[in-house]
């Protein structure tokens, strides 16, 4: 193995080799967290028009910028009755941000997951034909790869998405675009360092084709890496993604999103805080939630570490 | 890099859109359009267009920007120096940051103290640049409005520079006032870009030294004697310093890409808040020269951590598998 | 870490203090200045960034705040009796920066390069209708080649900006962005793109002195950074700031505000394919929309309804030309070609985000409007240079919001520009309404043009051809013992700032 492609395993490993020394408890309590957090999102998302109280896009001008349930004294100064009709409040068009910050979950979880896994799936198939045959594949990915991730990431979406237009399936598949490479190096380095193991060998000579090694063989002892990958790339995705509704530069309308709400809040900040500051800590619980149900995930499904 | 600009061209040229079309004001009439055409090579063949583009992006240059009407590489030249110092800037901190509560949380060894510093670092790490921006730019309005939130400098002040490095110049011609009132603006973004990195070297080198706490040199050493922050300073942090190095070059090209949305909201005049302008106003040749010049830089920095590594390391070039 | 903030914190207290000083203004402004040349390039028509060049440079014909034409360069301009000719007369006294007089071959000079293609002046169409410049002393006549009646409101206008002669041959254009030379009342001392511009006074100028010695413009694009520049007192003026922030820092102590209704209106284009082909869509989708309520409760009253695309300080307003506010007959119209609430009729609108206050708000609130009558809107986000793209190959949805800015408020450049089909920068067009502006482009009757482009925008309006929304307003806000005149061509002059 050449001294670059063992630096990109290193490096493949410890960007997402956080959790390498930490014991049982941690891990659980890392799955609990995450695995609650990632629940509540789905449960948030599928439900939305179940759970929301109220339409996330219908404004109303009369309800401007009203504080949430328990900071509002007043109730009957917007005209109505219960201030927990709107529980965290309403925007700069009076729109009620709970409900805003539920539906926000769908977009967020459809962003970060089909992301992660276009980029997961692109990224093993390319990563592994060139890990596997080598030669002339192995250069041309390679070379693929290299010239990839010589680009800035946000700077490339920015641009991408800015000449493509706004739509979901734009930033989708500019986010996977730009980041299939990190699963691909991952994989091709690992299938690499398989390949040559006695195992496989006795697995070759016993009569099983290269495909049935590679899909046996090694990829459980690549999965531990990708799944913890996977949800690094999903709260990857998800920050892209509220990056780009920032600039102004993501979904347009209809749907909500938490990047849009930020990108909002911010403008009434001083008045309002509740708009920027609720999609501000659900950003913040998503990413923490993702992270550590990777880390947890890691754990429980590497062999080695949960021996 | 040959790729890479076949990539840029491609990218920018092939998809919809008409750079031409922006610049018309109203009442523009069809004569004037083909005349800006012309002027800015655009009714070429498509193919001609790159060959020309790649000859002159190998003589260094880029064409003329749109927007600022000067060279591009000018353009470029005058803000790099910006980008790299705030990068730089916040490559210290973000490594005297880690490195000071990496051996902090194993020399205390307390549960307590790794569990504060862990969720510390998670936290931090979950919170991305441009928040950080935010939530500094938020804060400092409200309690410290000394601390300046845009540009280099006061403007008010003048100020006289031979290179567009204006923290080291002043630094090496020792003028400290100057360069206090440098830093206090560079402080905050390079803090906001520092902090997501600073976290997560914290956790891995934290976990590396724990682990090469354990090994047998370690106890070894410890047996002999030596004291815990000797061997944690000593032996341990050299063979830790591996992955850490590994870690920040990949870090580094985010903390650079980072820089467009810290630049843009700290008003600083880097390549950063250039990319914005140009993709906004659409200016082809300096979003194409952008681009490259950024992945010029993240190849440099995966360079030199190349040869860092090596350093570290030294088993590296002999060895192989 | 600690000692090192501690010891920034206090370098940065001293520093704050030295920095207030009476003679410097320094302004958070909204855009960066790409280019110094006024004349070339996508800048020169930039409208946000005029205010440096009219700071700097000195325009052939200058406007009062109200609009209203005053001399710049020129102290006289006007045609013949027949409309053949034009007499200038040049000012005498004026110096540029560089101590040059300023006279009437540079004035000639800067027309005959504005109306040549190859210069790149994106208004060249309207300089090279004038031509065979004669000078004789301080007085310039010309021959018109094509009559076009606005060419003394353009002097005031995009690009309209005199530069010198010998300096600009001899320095080149680049050499000329490095270190541009006018003859308005500030000079440029520093500049650094995408930072800041300092000027300083010109003693030289014609004019009346500015107060501050100094002016710097500091670029800050992002909104909210800008309102904590003022907040801080790390600039003392600042502009373009969301109305909630407007309202907050002007009750603030320490800091004043003003705002004033400026020459540029917010409108939804309508371009006429599909469904926007049926009248009683486009009438519905106008009648449905509330504007007095959208700048009461969104804008917090900063804004000025309109109903045509003419603005109240423009020469062809007509406050007759009303378009009601009537959801009733909304629906009436659209349950006459088949639609309702339940059956609405669906098509495009596309919007900027954040490019004018409240903008893509704005449109959410009147898709809700719309929904209420039997319009279903989707919204489209793009980026303005997108706008400008579809707009050129008219390909814009069939409803796009756009904000029109028309400082010299002549209604060629806001009905005639918009509306007229062979212009590049309609979306409407139909032969009836091309025949009506068409015979005004050339007509040599001032009050006769003025009327017509009136009896034009009631057919518009009649036909909601387009639908105009609101002129609007622009929240300044300085610190306190300032005193700001607004210009309504949206200006933001430091020769109009002053101390009490």
């Amino acid at each position: 193995m050449s001294e670059v492609e063992r630096f990109s395993i290193n490096k493949a490993r410890s960007l997402t080799g956080r959790a390498e020394t930490s014991g049982e408890n941690v891990s659980r309590i890392r799955a609990i967290f995450g695995g609650a957090v990632l629940a509540f999102l789905i449960a948030a998302a599928i439900f939305a028009p179940l759970i929301a109280p109220h339409d996330p896009v219908l404004d109303d001008l009369l309800l401007i910028n009203m504080p949430p349930a328990w900071l509002n004294s007043n109730p009957g100064h917007y005209g109505i009755d219960n201030p927990w009709s709107y529980p965290l409040g309403t925007d700069s068009l009076g729109r009620d941000v709970a409900s805003r910050l539920i539906y926000g979950a769908r977009v967020a979880l459809i962003v970060g997951f089909s992301v992660a896994c276009i980029a997961s799936v692109a990224g093993v198939f390319l990563g592994a034909l060139a890990g596997f045959y080598g030669g002339w594949t192995d250069a041309v990915i390679g070379r693929v790869v290299d010239i990839w991730v010589a680009f800035p990431p946000v700077l490339l979406s920015i641009i991408l998405v800015a000449l493509l237009g706004t739509s979901l399936t734009s930033v989708i598949v500019v986010v996977a675009v730009i980041d299939w490479t990190r699963f691909a190096r991952v994989v091709r380095a690992d299938v690499l360092r398989q390949k040559n193991r006695d195992y496989i060998e006795a697995a070759r000579i016993a009569g099983s084709s290269e495909i049935s090694i590679l899909i046996r063989e090694v990829f459980p002892n690549v999965l531990p890496l990708l799944v913890t990958l996977f949800f690094f790339e999903v709260g990857i995705a998800i920050t892209v993604e509220t990056i780009l509704s920032f600039v102004s530069l993501s979904v347009s309308s209809g749907s909500v999103t938490w990047g849009d709400m930020i990108a909002e809040g911010r403008r009434v900040l001083n008045e309002s805080w509740w708009v920027m500051g609720f999609p501000v800590l659900v950003l913040i619980a998503t990413i923490l939630g993702l992270n550590a149900i990777g880390d947890a995930m890691r754990y429980y499904l590497d062999p080695v570490l949960s021996r | 890099m040959l790729g890479v600009s076949v990539v840029v061209f491609a990218i920018l040229r092939l998809v919809p859109g008409d750079p031409i079309a922006m610049m018309l004001p109203p009442g523009a009439t069809e004569e004037t359009r083909q005349n800006l055409e012309r002027l800015y090579g655009m009714d070429k063949p498509l193919i001609e267009q790159y060959f020309i583009w790649l000859r002159d992006v190998l003589h260094l240059d880029f064409g003329m920007s749109t927007q600022f009407r000067l060279p591009v590489m000018e353009v470029i030249f005058n803000r790099l120096p910006v980008t790299l110092e705030l990068v730089l800037l916040a490559s210290i901190i973000a490594l005297t940051l880690s490195f000071a509560l990496s051996v902090l949380a194993v020399w205390i060894q307390r549960d307590g103290a790794t569990l504060i510093i862990d969720g510390a670092s998670g936290l931090t790490q979950a919170i991305p640049d441009f928040l950080w921006a935010l939530i500094f730019i938020f804060f400092v309005t409200l309690y410290a409005p000394s601390i300046p939130i845009s540009g280099r400098y006061d403007p008010r002040t003048a100020q006289d520079f031979i290179t567009g490095f204006y923290l080291i110049e002043a630094l090496i011609t020792l003028r400290l006032g100057t360069f206090a009132e440098l830093l206090r603006h560079a402080i905050l973004p390079a803090f906001a870009l520092a902090l997501p990195l600073a976290a997560s070297i914290t956790r891995l080198l934290k976990s590396a030294l724990e682990e090469a706490m354990s090994e047998d040199y370690a106890i070894l050493a410890r047996t002999k004697g030596k004291s815990r922050i000797a061997i944690i300073l000593g032996e341990a942090l050299r063979n830790a310093l591996i992955p850490v190095i590994a870690l920040t070059s990949v870090q580094l090209a985010f903390l650079i890409g980072g820089t467009v949305l810290i630049e843009r909201l700290f008003s600083l005049p880097g390549i950063g808040s250039t990319a914005i302008t140009a993709v906004v106003n659409r200016d082809l040749p300096l979003i194409q020269g952008v681009v490259l010049v950024f992945a010029a830089l993240f190849i440099a920095i995966n360079l030199i951590s190349n040869g860092l590594y090596r350093l570290a390391d030294p088993r590296l070039g002999k060895t192989d598998e | 870490m600690k000692k090192i903030t501690g010891m920034i914190l206090g370098a940065s207290l001293s520093a704050g203090m030295a920095a207030a000083d009476d003679s410097t203004l320094a302004i958070a402004y909204n855009v960066s200045l790409p280019s110094w040349d006024a004349t070339v390039g996508p800048s020169a028509v930039n409208p946000t960034i005029q205010s440096i060049y009219k700071s700097v440079f000195d325009q052939y014909i200058d406007q009062n705040p109200d609009l209203s034409f005053r001399p710049g360069l020129l102290t006289e301009w006007g045609w013949n009796e027949d409309g053949s000719k034009i007499r200038m007369v040049v000012r005498e006294g004026a110096l540029w920066h560089n101590g040059d007089p300023v006279t009437a071959s540079d004035i000639v000079w800067s027309l005959e390069r504005a109306g040549k293609e190859e210069t790149g002046n994106p208004i060249q169409f309207l300089w090279s209708t004038i031509g065979n410049f004669t000078i004789d002393g301080n007085v310039i006549e010309a021959d018109v080649l094509r009559y076009d009646p606005t060419i003394f409101k353009w002097m005031a206008f995009l690009t309209a900006y005199v530069l010198p002669k010998d300096y600009y041959e001899s320095v080149g254009a680049e050499g000329f962005e490095k270190n541009p030379v006018g003859s308005g009342p500030y000079m440029v001392d520093e500049y650094v793109a995408n930072s800041f511009a300092r000027l300083k006074r010109f003693d030289g100028y014609w004019g009346p002195k500015p107060e501050f010695e100094t002016v710097i413009f500091k670029f800050v694009p992002d909104a909210s950074a800008r309102v904590a520049e003022v907040e801080t007192g790390a600039s003392d003026i600042t502009l373009e700031i969301p109305y909630e922030e407007y309202d907050r820092l002007a009750a603030k102590d320490g800091l004043e505000g003003v705002t004033t209704p400026v020459s540029d209106i917010g409108m939804i284009f309508i371009n006429d394919v599909g469904v926007m082909e049926d009248s009683n869509v486009r009438k519905a989708a106008a009648h449905a929309i509330n504007k007095n309520l959208i700048i009461e409760r969104l804008l917090r009253g900063y804004g000025v309804r309109i109903d045509t695309l003419q603005a109240p300080q423009y020469s062809a307003f007509n406050p007759d030309t009303l378009v009601a506010y009537d959801p009733d007959l909304a629906k009436k119209l659209l349950a006459a070609s088949g639609y309702s609430e339940e059956n609405p009729v669906k098509f495009k609108i596309q919007t900027t985000r954040g490019f004018k206050p409240k903008d893509y708000e704005i449109i959410q609130v009147i898709a809700g409007m719309w929904k209420r009558v039997g319009i279903e809107a989707e919204i489209e986000v793009y980026e303005i240079a997108k706008h400008f793209d579809l707009r050129a190959r008219d390909e814009l949805a069939p409803a796009a919001f756009y904000n029109w800015g028309n400082s010299i408020g002549d209604p060629s450049t806001s009905t005639g520009f918009a509306m007229f089909g062979p212009s590049p920068h309609s979306t409407w067009d139909t032969e009836d309404l091309d025949a009506m502006i068409g015979p005004l482009w050339g007509e040599k009757d001032e009050s006769r043009r003025i009327d017509g482009f009136k009896a034009v925008d009631a057919y518009i309006a009649e036909n909601a051809m387009v639908i105009p929304l609101l002129q609007f307003v622009q929240p300044i806000v300085f610190r306190e013992g300032l005193s700001v005149t607004p210009h309504v061509a949206n200006f933001l002059l430091p020769q109009n700032v002053v101390s009490q």
